[in-house]
């Protein structure tokens, strides 16, 4: 999987390609965590471009998720593809998650941390 | 939010009926998949419905004492049947009462694990519309992309090749890959034949379609390694060899003859004539939500 994250006034995002599952995890969190430098953080998570999600990157979700807003910040989804939002609707979670439709995201500083080609997963 | 295409006809799968026959069905074998399930019928279910084809979806249940029966149930999709057995009998037992129960014109076999993604069933369907009767999944033919495949599951598979391949005239490289497809006749003929009813299934498929001269196309597939597999390959390995023993008495013994004359054909003109008590080892309860 692909991970790119963005972080620009105000906002945080990381965008995400390919196939998200209990692989993909530790690589994910690596991007999260360091976001969470202040309370009150949002990150928007744009998962346009991923083509499967596990159960366990599920968890991982709701586990970051939680961290957020413990902060009195809050994870975003933004931009979920088909297989996700079907993926999120047959298992309830669509109405735990903060979902927000398409938007285009900020200029910003942005990394791309996963150096792997986005093909591979 | 944006309802595209692909979700326009998802909504569509799971709210109303076929009007007619499917022209796909796909079986998952589900043995205690209440961790996985749901997100394999959600990634089968939005590639198949992008395809926009009528298409089926059975899970065969081999006697899960989990949530999994209840999981898939609930969700009342009038396109997806539940085949529940009474009780754990292997992997070769599920997807035979999943495939014997199947409508579509062609039958795909997929591990509920979702190691080889849906996606790749356009490449094996391309085989069978140029004329194979079945098409594998293989993680060892060239231009496969395996990842996380262990040393010792590698080793093991290529050991057991060499002995597949000498000691029972199966080209196939990968008989093992949980992915495989097979046009309506083939399927009927093969698993109204094939009796083990473990992983090893998969190779006494194959080993019959040898037997019965259909052609087989053996396709790369991109493959994932599913995280929390606890399958233990050199026992797998051994209960895999015995079985090669097995097979290969069962048919000294006739146990895989087709009425004397082994022909596709022949098989599919039987299609019809099998009444729903024949599909199964086991009395199987049809769910129908």
């Amino acid at each position: 999987m692909r991970i790119r994250t963005e972080t620009g006034a105000g906002h945080h995002s990381i965008s995400l390609a390919g196939r998200f599952d209990a692989h993909e995890i530790d690589g994910f969190r690596l991007a999260f965590e360091p976001l969470l430098t202040q309370p009150g953080t949002i990150v928007r998570v744009d998962l346009a471009n991923v083509v499967f999600v596990d159960s366990s990157a599920l968890a991982e979700l709701l586990r970051s998720q939680r961290a957020a807003r413990e902060s009195d910040g809050d994870l975003v989804l933004v931009n979920m593809s088909d297989p996700v939002r079907i993926i999120l609707e047959l298992t309830a979670l669509e109405q735990v998650f903060t979902i927000e439709p398409g938007r285009n995201q900020p200029a910003g500083v942005s990394a791309d941390i996963s150096g792997k080609p986005a093909e591979t997963r | 939010m944006t309802n595209t295409s692909t979700y326009q006809a998802y909504r569509r799968w799971v709210t109303e009926p076929l009007a007619g026959e499917p022209r796909i069905s796909v079986v998952v074998p589900a043995f205690n998949e209440e961790w996985r399930i749901l997100p394999t019928v959600g990634a089968i279910a939005t590639h198949m419905c992008s395809r926009g084809e009528p298409w089926e979806l059975i899970v065969a249940d081999d006697g899960s004492t989990d949530t999994t029966v209840e999981l898939l149930t609930d969700l009342r999709f009038p396109n997806m049947r539940v085949l529940i057995a009474d009780r754990n009998r292997g992997k070769g037992s599920a997807v035979r009462r999943g495939v014997l129960a199947a409508r579509g014109d062609y039958v795909l076999f997929a591990d509920a694990d979702q190691s080889t993604p849906v996606e790749q069933f356009d490449k094996l369907l391309d085989k069978l519309t140029s004329g194979y009767d079945v098409a594998v999944g293989s993680r060892a033919a060239s231009g496969a992309a395996v990842s996380g495949r262990s040393l010792l599951r590698r080793t093991l598979s290529r050991g057991l090749r060499v002995v597949v391949s000498v000691g029972f005239g199966v080209q196939v490289t990968d008989t093992q890959c949980g992915f495989k497809l097979f046009t309506a006749d083939a399927a009927r003929t093969l698993f109204e034949l094939q009796i083990v009813d473990n992983f090893s299934f998969d190779l006494e498929v194959l080993y019959l379609s040898s037997k019965v001269g259909l052609k087989v196309a053996e396709v790369p597939v991109e493959w994932i390694d599913a995280p929390g597999s606890t399958v233990d390959a050199a026992k797998v390995s051994l209960q895999f060899l015995t079985d090669l023993f097995k097979i290969r008495i069962s048919d000294l013994r006739g146990h895989y003859t087709v009425g004397g004359h082994h022909s596709v054909a022949r098989a599919a003109g039987r299609r019809h004539a099998i009444v729903p008590g024949e599909i199964t080892n086991a009395p199987p309860v049809a769910v129908n939500k």
